[in-house]
């Protein structure tokens, strides 16, 4: 089976700063991967290379989108979005003058096409395409367990139901991978409890998701596999128990000497 | 539409037929003098111009301050093809639309990368060279002489064997500004609940999250710039029939900022709002211009009346009269927060 995503030998550099030194790995389709390391270890910059953000220095980001293999490094991220990869982001980005079902509509962007013309005249193609739109959005309102909340303005939202909006958000874009940047930060342990069911009823839908965060819990009791960076460098990989005794981990997190300690 | 009831109709529409009819019958009334009504069209035509500005601003969050440029070349492309060619208002109107779509299009897609302030210089500087150019390029715009005896309006039946009946005084032009103001509304309500919208919508509040959810964000406000620009060419080919007579410094940046204050007055990305801001800052323009002389002071001090009005407005209410929904929602958060804040320092004391 290939892998929908692999990352080969990625550089990115910030002036003298190397955010992301030499980082290679794959993700599997259908698979929950958690990308954890230290702060400032380079993942929120991994993730907008990946959703072309950012432009990496070096190296190859390869996506397969169906039955293609496709270099994604480089490429506009509404162009990697009409691909088939969605994100949410760390410090929570939503349209926050915007309705919880509007913020869910612009989701759908990428995948409706009526424009002024369509807008003004509302012909029979821009009224079926905005039924769906409709429709879909309280689908996927519904899936990310904010049913009935749609005419709240998204700002006014309690902050896991905030996370939640992106996530359903990024979902109304019909991704084949789902990039969650620390999805559970601020959220108590009930909220991530729900968190981490929804990410498993997402994988269930068949998106892989891949997943940055700090909350260890969250790490060990949904993500498949785990792939460490620090410093910008691949440190280690494999399944979240192995990774979690592995002493370069635990040094990385807790400093030189901590391993023997543990 | 077989239920169009008055009792189904809500409170909101039930005041905006109202108005609509008293707006419909006003002329009739035997106090409204031809100045009153040259006032009124004035005000629709500044509303026309608020709402298609209030696009760039108001639904994407880019200032503009180079609007007037577009009104412009709407005048003057609707003045030009009456003066040369004599082409009839009814086909001006498209064409002023399109004219200013290029334009703004043309302004629009190498600048709009920019981001902010820059791009409002850029704007700026565009609006200033529209005048340059109709000042200097006498052998097509005649420059300062300015571009006199442009033809009324008429509707010419003539073709169907009907008569031609020319627009003479104020109030045919008062019907004509009615019905483009209720298309320039009935567009930006449509545009405002579309995908359009809601990807402008985006871009305002946050162009990262905007460009993730698949919006390319040039693309949009290229778009939005042109649809902008083609309501301010459409107000100015009104303008240029309705007074008959245009020179170029009738499209100096002091427009262009009249124009923002109604939008930043009456409530950005509002479409009410933006109403009555045209309609309060145009009625007091004209009552100051008659009032200040009678105090001893010249004219030109209402524009430091202006000025005050908007620094106040900054200081009390800086999303304007009537603000967007999501605003007045967290303005009213504010208030209250506020509110308890006191009440709490209150019972300290």
């Amino acid at each position: 089976m290939t892998p929908i995503l692999e990352i080969k030998k990625l550089y990115k550099s910030f002036g003298g700063l190397l955010a992301l030194n030499n980082i290679s790995f794959n993700i599997n389709r259908g698979e929950i991967i958690g990308l954890v390391g230290p702060n400032g270890a380079g993942k929120t910059t991994l993730f907008n290379c990946v959703a072309g953000i950012e432009r990496p220095t070096e190296g190859q980001i390869l996506f397969a989108n169906r039955d293609r293999t496709i270099s994604i490094s480089g490429k506009k991220p509404e162009a990697v979005t009409a691909l088939g990869i969605a994100r949410t982001f760390q410090n929570i980005r939503l349209f926050d003058n915007l309705t919880v079902v509007d913020n869910v509509k612009i989701g759908r962007h990428c995948r409706t096409r009526s424009l002024f013309f369509g807008a003004v005249i509302r012909n029979r193609f821009q009224q079926a395409e905005e039924k769906e739109i409709a429709e879909s959005a309280n689908q996927f309102l519904e899936f990310a367990g904010l049913k009935g909340r749609g005419e709240e303005i998204a700002s006014s939202l309690p902050y896991g139901d905030q996370r939640r909006l992106e996530i359903a958000r990024a979902l109304a874009t019909e991704p084949h991978l789902l990039m969650l940047d620390e999805p559970a930060a601020g959220m108590n342990p009930q909220e991530s409890r729900d968190l981490m069911d929804l990410i498993r009823r997402i994988r269930d839908k068949g998106i892989t998701v891949l997943l940055i965060e700090h909350d260890m819990k969250v790490v060990m009791g949904v993500c498949e596999r785990v792939v460490v960076i620090n410093h910008g460098e691949w440190l280690a990989e494999g399944k979240p128990q192995d990774v979690q005794n592995n002493p370069k981990v635990i040094e990385a997190y807790l400093g030189t000497g901590a391993a023997g300690a543990a | 539409m077989g239920n169009l009831k008055l009792q189904n109709l809500t409170r909101a529409a039930k005041i905006r037929i109202g108005l609509l009819i008293l707006t419909l019958i006003l002329p009739f009334f035997p106090f409204v003098t031809d100045y009153m009504l040259h006032i009124a069209i004035l005000i629709f035509l500044y509303m026309i111009l608020a709402l298609g500005l209030n696009i760039v601003p108001g639904f994407n969050g880019l200032l503009d301050l180079g609007f007037v440029g577009f009104y412009g070349i709407g005048a003057y492309t609707s003045g030009l093809l009456t003066y040369h060619f004599g082409l009839s208002y009814w086909v001006i109107i498209p064409l002023a639309f399109i004219n200013g779509a290029i334009w703004g299009i043309l302004l629009g897609a190498p600048t709009l990368r920019l981001t902010g302030d820059y791009f409002a210089i850029v704007t700026f500087g565009f609006s200033e060279l529209v005048v340059l150019f109709l000042t200097n390029e006498i052998w097509l715009t005649r420059g300062p002489l300015g571009l006199p005896g442009i033809d009324v309006v008429s509707i010419n039946l003539s073709l169907f064997g009907g008569p031609k009946w020319e627009f003479v005084g104020e109030l045919p032009y008062y019907y004509l500004a009615i019905v483009m103001v209720l298309v320039t509304v009935f567009v930006m309500y449509r545009i405002q609940d579309s995908r359009l919208g809601r990807a402008w919508f985006a871009i305002r509040d946050d162009e990262v999250a905007a460009v993730s959810c698949g919006i390319n964000l040039l693309g949009y406000k290229v778009i939005a710039f042109a649809i902008s620009a083609a309501f301010g060419a459409v107000g100015g080919s009104f303008f240029a029939r309705w007074v008959t007579f245009l020179s170029p410094d009738m499209f100096k940046f002091w427009e262009s900022f009249l124009i923002l204050c109604m939008i930043v007055l009456g409530g950005m990305g509002n479409i009410w709002g933006v109403m009555i801001g045209a309609l309060v800052l145009v009625s007091l323009s004209e009552i100051l211009r008659e009032l200040l002389p009678l105090l001893g002071l010249p004219v030109e001090v209402r524009f430091l009346a202006f000025g005050l009005i908007m620094v106040l407005m900054m200081r009390y209410r800086p999303a304007g009269l009537m603000p967007i929904p999501a605003v007045a929602a967290k303005m009213r958060a504010g208030r209250i927060k506020r509110k308890k804040v006191k009440a709490t320092v209150g019972m300290k004391q």
